[in-house]
């Protein structure tokens, strides 16, 4: 039975036939990634063009005015971003780092792989449900709603982002470094802080930097922790402050105790309405939005992809 | 890298200090008002979208009045607005959906006060129909979902010499707890007892329209407004001034008195007239249905709500009854809300809202003298 | 902390006797003796903080729904047709966000999933060495977009052009077929407002997740494999179909989990183009909710205590399927590496 089918086949045939379905089958993951980019480039393309009908000088510098009418900015919203992303950094990045040194140092005890679990779900949990927890936490008690709040929010987000980019590229350098410190007689967190953290500096900033983009555009966590202002203006209230003779203290409490608005939020709250004004800002605040955290990925990327490309050769 | 890093900053500062010589808060150089101290004063508040549109125009044209007061206020719906105040994390909240006994009781000194009233309106998008009429009991079965297509007698009706779409009706309306719809169940509930009692009445409902996969919901007012102009063959209903300022066309009604009425300033103001003594001890009325001859029959208040006993910033709850005096009394304030499309106060309901501000206590003491 | 503050104090009490009165220097010196100490105290601390603050997350949304949890028990998720979600009366019951999640996850990782396999095969198999990098940075940010950004140019763009005519081809053709007409009911409305929006715009958000992963998944199959393979005498195409994705498979479906878990918990896209209504049964062409996006659209005005506890139970759910996704896909690439590093 398996000869008489054999001496059926038409072999020179079935050759055809595996090198046509291996060249339609190749051609066809490569028409794959073809259709993956038209979807980036039309968003990219489309965003741009419509942003830039809007963009100028004013757009940045400026408060927003009342519904339906022409002009202002969103300065509110681009430094209410600043400042929430700035406080998740101070709070994320050190206690991030501080992880990952312990995951380098105890890679398979219990606490390690209980933390390991715990990043990864953090990273894991959808960002409304971070949100949801923020005002549970960080507006309920305090009885206020506040650019404190929506940063602290934001670090949760950026922290197990940073722990395993961190820990990955700690675990790159080379563990003579390390060695050789400790033999001179440097203590272990000498060691671990001028020679190993410097040793990874650069990928880790490269983790940090991509931890950026995505709080940036983030807008599902402030909803219940940042609220919104139309009136957000950090450079007046340092201004007032001065003037005033405020301590730093009472200026900063000023800055992080308002309740603020954030590009995205802006982004959210302007595509959903009636007024042609408000969607035409909209899409500038899309291009600007998407212009700062596509820039920080493709740096952070192409700076990678470069670092390995050297310790490899 | 550190290159780099010194780049950016260098831009952050650079374009911070142009943001600086650009706000008004920098560029405003009347004197500093003795009333605050020169202390400046943030208050937030945020609420109900049905105001917002003045709400927005009138915190901007206090700076001018008070330079020192900013008044931040979010449209995020009067259930959001409602939330907020009974969880403290506000300084005010607006509303135009009433505080239930149970909200009273659970903080007995909120106060609500009357700021405006409005007209809601239902807005349609049909390509090529600028005109419609509908009546109360039409309205009902559109949204009950008994009318699901454009061209049903019974609109046809109403409409004589309109070419109606043979096209589903979408019923837009509203995703977050809102007055909006509170204020249009009302209506609906008034004309129908059967939507009374089978749909009901309230911030939120469960819509009928939804079952049939013909609902859309929008967030707040803009939302619903957003969502009937992308939607060919959508009917909707927002606050009078989201239609006017940007041109959605909305139906007209058959009042109560069976005259076909379109709402503007005449309309409301005699639809308001009929309600004139209708305050309550808690401050509160409707205006629903109106039985006069030229009434616009879909009508509410919108509110402030404010705690009557405040024990913390004193400054604070000074600038807040100020400016919700100025936003009651003043002439370009009540102007400003005419122009939009609001109807500001009768008289009688101003000075019972001005005698409410003046009863306000901050730590034992009357705020305004 | 507790050890470094000991170390400070000491030397406060030794002045107070009396006896010696350290220098500045000395003092400095003799705090960064116990350098080492604080060090790892400070390691540990931030260590179990983290841990602390997945545990506060589901401590406060288990108390935090223990209302909700009591009144509806499990009838809060069970498939119920005539599911109610009536903030008026205070009666709650998720399911229809439930398989508004489940539905947009399921048809977005149906179409993510063959894309984003053939992009890892061409990514990891075929693309010149030139192209690799820069094709897969664009892949993956696809991934970077901002959600809200999907949101504004699906409102405006991709609804009007894209799922308008999809859908209502879809319902002209499928949607009165006996059987397919539950999921295909049209009419879908003209915005293009509906789940299949949503599902449609969850494919560009999950096809890089998946693809990267898979990507690296098929990069680490030994060499050896692939050889052997070929020396038999198979083609590429072959190659890759009956070698290596077998042998990855595991990996793969590792990395379709995690696109599942960003799906289910995508927010603000879905909550912008979804529509945004409960009970309006099973059709894909129709509005709906998902639980992400009726917690982006309800949380911020939930009046009552109940209302409030309904959407933090929904919140529970969204964590444990979190925890669950976690585990398989643990397992699963867990299971990928031994083999690997078996050979």
């Amino acid at each position: 039975m398996p000869q008489d089918l054999f001496a059926q086949i038409d072999l020179p045939r079935v050759y055809r036939r595996r090198r046509f379905l291996n060249d339609v089958a190749l051609s066809l993951t490569g028409v794959a990634v073809a259709l993956a980019v038209i979807p980036l480039v039309w968003i990219v393309v489309y965003v741009f063009l419509k942003g830039m009908q809007n963009i100028n000088l004013d757009f940045f510098i400026h408060l927003p005015q009342a519904m339906g009418t022409t002009g202002g900015g969103v300065t509110n919203a681009i430094q209410g971003s600043i400042v929430m992303v700035l406080v998740a950094v101070v709070v994320a990045i050190p206690i991030a780092l501080l992880v990952a040194f312990y995951l380098l140092f105890h890679p398979q005890t219990l606490l390690g792989q209980i933390l390991r679990f715990s990043t990864d779900l953090l990273a894991g949990v959808p960002s409304i449900v971070i949100g949801l927890f923020g005002y549970a936490i960080l507006v309920v008690p305090f009885k206020h709603f506040s650019a404190l709040a929506g940063g602290l929010v934001l670090a949760m987000i950026m922290l197990p982002i940073v722990i395993r980019s961190a820990e990955e590229m700690l675990k790159l350098v080379p563990k003579e470094l390390r060695e050789g410190a400790l033999a001179l007689g440097a203590p272990e967190w000498k060691t671990s802080l001028s020679v190993v953290l410097v040793a990874a500096l650069e990928g880790i900033v490269t983790g940090v930097m991509l931890a950026i983009a995505r709080a940036t555009g983030e807008t599902a966590p402030l909803l219940f922790t940042a609220l919104g202002n139309e009136h957000y203006n950090v450079v007046a209230y340092v201004r007032q402050g001065i003037s005033q003779h405020q301590s730093i203290f009472q200026i900063l409490h000023k800055i992080l105790a308002e309740p603020t608005d954030a590009l995205p939020l802006t982004l959210w709250k302007y595509a959903q309405q009636p007024y042609p004004e408000r969607v035409a800002q909209s899409w500038t605040v899309a291009l600007v939005l998407m212009f700062f955290v596509l820039a920080l990925n493709i740096g952070a990327r192409s700076w990678l992809a470069r670092k390995r490309r050297q310790t490899r050769g | 890298m550190r290159r780099f890093f010194l780049f950016s900053w260098v831009i952050v500062a650079l374009l911070l200090t142009a943001c600086g010589g650009q706000t008004p808060a920098a560029t405003s150089t009347s004197t500093p008002e003795a009333q605050t101290g020169g202390k400046s004063i943030t208050l937030n508040g945020a609420g109900a979208t049905f105001p917002l549109p003045v709400y927005t125009e009138w915190n901007q044209m206090y700076r001018s009045v008070q330079p020192d007061v900013t008044i931040n206020y979010q449209g995020i719906g009067s259930g959001g607005g409602q939330k907020a105040i009974l969880d403290s994390t506000v300084d005010f909240a607006g509303s135009d959906s009433l505080l239930k006994d149970n909200q009273y009781t659970k903080m007995p000194d909120l106060q609500m006060l009357p700021m405006l009233a409005g007209a809601v309106v239902p807005i349609y998008n049909l390509p090529g129909v600028d005109k419609l009429v509908l009546d109360g009991p039409t309205m009902v079965d559109i949204f009950m979902a008994n009318i699901t297509n454009w061209n049903d007698p019974a609109i046809a009706k109403l409409n004589p010499g309109v070419s109606l779409p043979d096209a589903p009706i979408v019923v837009a309306h509203r995703s977050d707890g809102s007055g909006t719809t509170e204020i249009f169940t009302s209506y609906l509930g008034a004309v129908s007892e059967e939507w009374k009692n089978s749909v009901g009445v309230g911030k939120a409902i469960e819509w009928p329209a939804d079952k049939n996969g013909q609902g859309i919901g929008g967030k707040g007012n803009p939302g619903v407004a957003q969502a009937v102009q992308a939607t060919p063959n959508a009917i909707g209903y927002v606050e009078l001034a989201y239609a006017k300022s940007n041109s959605i066309p909305f139906a007209n009604l058959i009042n109560a008195a069976g005259n076909e009425v379109t709402a503007d300033a005449e309309t409301m103001q005699d639809a308001m007239a009929a309600f004139a003594n209708a305050f309550n001890e808690r401050l509160t009325a409707k205006i629903m249905n109106a039985p006069g001859q030229k009434s616009w029959p879909i009508m509410g208040y919108t509110y402030l709500i404010i705690h009557m006993k405040e024990n913390q910033n004193c400054d604070k709850t000074k600038a807040l009854l100020e400016y919700a005096s100025w936003a009651v009394s003043d002439p370009a304030a009540a102007q400003k809300a005419a122009d939009l499309g609001y109807a500001t106060l009768p008289n009688a309901v101003k000075e019972l809202v001005m005698a409410k501000l003046q009863e306000v206590t901050c730590n034992g003491q009357k705020v305004l003298q | 902390m507790q050890r470094s503050k000991g170390s400070t104090i000491t030397p406060m009490l030794s002045s107070q006797l009396g006896n010696r009165n350290p220098s500045w220097r000395a003092r400095m010196g003799r705090w960064l003796q116990h350098g080492d100490r604080i060090w790892r105290t400070a390691l540990l601390v931030a260590s179990l903080l983290t841990v602390l603050l997945v545990l506060m997350i589901a401590w406060e949304i288990w108390t935090g729904s223990t209302l909700s949890r009591h009144e509806f028990g499990w009838n809060f998720l069970l498939p119920w047709v005539e599911s109610v979600w009536n903030p008026a009366l205070d009666r709650f019951q998720a399911w229809p966000a439930i398989y508004g999640s489940l539905i947009t996850s399921l048809i977005a990782l149906a179409l993510a999933v063959p894309f984003s396999v053939a992009i890892a095969i061409f990514l990891s198999e075929l693309a010149p060495p030139v192209l690799r990098t820069p094709l897969n940075t664009m892949v993956e940010m696809l991934a970077a977009v901002p959600s809200v950004v999907y949101g504004l140019w699906g409102i405006y763009v991709f609804l009007p052009v894209v799922v308008t005519p999809i859908g209502r081809v879809l319902a002209a053709s499928v949607g009165s077929v006996p059987g397919l007409s539950l999921l295909f009911a049209g009419p879908m409305p003209v915005s293009g407002t509906s789940r299949l929006a949503a599902a449609l715009i969850l494919t560009f958000m999950v096809t890089p997740t998946i693809a990267s992963v898979s990507r690296e998944v098929l990069q680490a199959i030994p060499r050896s494999q692939r050889e052997a393979s070929l020396a038999l005498g198979a083609t590429p195409w072959e190659t890759v179909w009956k070698v290596l994705l077998p042998y990855g498979l595991s990996g793969i479906l590792g990395a379709v989990i995690l696109g599942f878990g960003r799906a289910i918990g995508e927010t603000m896209a879905v909550t912008m183009v979804i529509g945004n209504v409960s009970g309006s049964g099973y059709s894909v062409l129709r509005p709906g909710y998902t639980m992400a996006s009726i917690i982006a659209n309800e949380f911020a005005e939930a009046v009552s205590d109940m209302h409030t506890s309904a959407l933090i139970e929904i919140a529970l759910i969204l964590f444990v399927v979190t925890i669950i996704l976690n585990v398989i896909a643990r397992w699963l690439v867990a299971s990928v590496n031994r083999k690997t590093m078996g050979s």
